[in-house]
């Protein structure tokens, strides 16, 4: 039994000395596909997390953000407006990468999808992006950025909603 | 009624019985603090859950030694004739019990991950400001939680031969084999991060099979306990040669044509009786009298051994 185990040990050593440049991976390739590439973003709104602007464009905190982190990635962003339940949905079938919609962790889609880590805490109302499933090394990429920027929005809402 | 001897352990076993009990409150907290880290940082890992729960459950041996050992020692009363050392037997199969059936659900729990393809996602951890891949810090989790145990598994395992103690020897052994579970989630977790979303589930599968086989052992063995199976040895499973020095003992009485004894375990202790078929009635008392202290005399472990003279055996014993 003692010899059986030290086989996957072995394998797994020489796998973490191959993987580490760049770790963790991602099961389907999401970010090497959507850098330089297209991040298709649902959003729906809700202000001030999420409006709609005058020329049809999202606005608000987190549109700013996903805008900010495509540029990192030198990506075009796809918007796609509709509903919550929809977008949460197409998010479960891998159609979409990201889901805008002023989301916050105490969300009963908890188990279905994916959520970031909380870019912003107000309060117990921790804010989170919907995210694809398991995609670790995109989800890793962005959350990094979005703890970048969690001392200037900490500053600019991290009180008060802002309006 | 003449309630029965009321001691448990021996003199020279009771160093051996309170360094277990020490040994078992280290376990018990440590235990509780390797389940508090590895819940904040279990995440979205199926198999970082699964060794949480193997965790959590590995105390039920420790408590129920603990509670067990607070009655066994309990004096024979009017009420409870025969003492209290059955309440070892019950601590060992609810402890089994519960690792039987959470066994059973991890691998039900693990495959459903498997089959409905649900993919864990793995973010990172800000700690001291600094981002690390949370997948580390599960690593680090379960790295504290599984190399103590092995440690306290090594120390407990002679104890529990000593004492006869069953409960003891689950937890022993069950700690022993908690690298086997840490180092199967930590394989499963740096699997994600090279992007296989499976290895995780299937970590979980392999943890849970762990569990399920050894809750399966110990609750089959509970079971036999509480059917008066005949005495086994705690690590082998074996019948006790404890049996075969009574058996020599009784055959070399002269004044014995005929004999057959059985014996139960009562938790740590043992009780029997033998039928004998004397050869003659001279002396009769004198001699049973001091057959009985005899085979008393052979271990702490034999607690009661009533002799019984009869004409002829009677044909429901089992052992001759």
């Amino acid at each position: 039994m003692q010899k059986v185990w030290k086989i996957p040990l072995l394998l797994c050593l020489c796998w973490l000395l191959a993987g580490c440049e760049n770790y963790p991976k991602d099961p389907n390739d999401t970010l090497a596909q959507v850098t330089g590439g297209t991040l298709v973003v649902g959003y729906s709104e809700n202000p001030p997390w999420v409006t709609l602007g005058p020329n049809g464009h999202p606005g608000g905190v987190e549109a700013d953000l996903v805008r900010g982190f495509a540029k990192t990635i030198q990506a075009q962003i796809t918007w796609k407006r509709d509903t919550e339940q929809n977008l949460l949905e197409e998010l479960e079938e891998k159609k979409l990468h990201l889901v805008l919609a002023g989301l916050t962790d105490d969300s009963p889609w908890k188990s279905k999808i994916s959520f970031t880590r909380p870019y912003l805490e107000q309060g117990k109302k921790k804010h989170v992006f919907g995210v694809v499933m398991g995609e670790n090394a995109f989800v890793t990429k962005l959350e990094k950025y979005l703890h970048q920027k969690e001392d200037s929005l900490k500053t600019r809402y991290g009180h008060a909603t802002p309006q | 009624m003449q309630p029965l001897n009321s001691f448990e352990y021996p003199e020279e076993l009771k160093p051996a019985f309170e360094k277990a009990k020490r040994l078992e409150w280290i376990t018990i907290f440590y235990l509780i603090s390797a389940a508090a880290l590895m819940f904040f940082t279990m995440g979205n890992s199926q198999a970082m859950k699964t060794a949480w729960f193997e965790d959590a459950l590995s105390l039920t041996p420790s408590i129920s030694f603990l509670i067990a050992s607070r009655v066994f020692h309990k004096k024979p009363n009017k009420d409870f004739p025969y003492g209290y050392h059955r309440v070892v037997s019950i601590a060992y199969l609810c402890s089994s019990l519960a690792l039987f059936a959470v066994g059973a659900f991890l691998i039900i729990d693990s495959s459903m991950t498997l089959i409905k393809q649900e993919h864990p996602t793995i973010g990172i951890a800000v700690i001291f400001g600094h981002e690390i891949w949370l997948g580390y810090v599960m690593m680090a989790a379960l790295v504290y939680g599984s190399v103590p145990p092995v440690i306290l598994g090594h120390m407990k395992l002679p104890l529990a031969k000593q004492l006869h103690e069953k409960n003891l020897f689950t937890d022993a052994e069950m700690n022993k084999a908690d690298w086997m579970t840490g180092l199967a989630a930590i394989l499963g977790i740096a699997g994600i991060g090279l992007g296989f979303w499976w290895a995780d589930a299937v970590a979980a599968l392999i943890i849970s099979l762990d569990i399920i086989k050894d809750g399966f052992t110990n609750l089959k063995q509970a079971v036999f306990d509480l059917m008066d199976e005949q005495p086994k040895t705690v690590e082998e499973q074996k019948k006790d040669p404890l049996l075969d020095k009574i058996d020599a003992l009784l055959k070399k009485q002269d004044w014995v044509k005929e004999h057959v004894f059985r014996m139960r375990e009562e938790g740590h202790v043992y009780l029997g009786e033998a039928y004998v078929v004397p050869t003659s009635d001279e002396d009769l008392v004198e001699n049973l009298n001091q057959l009985g202290e005899e085979v008393e005399d052979l271990s702490w472990r034999i607690e009661e051994f009533v002799i019984m003279p009869v004409r002829e055996i009677p044909e429901t014993t089992g052992e001759k």
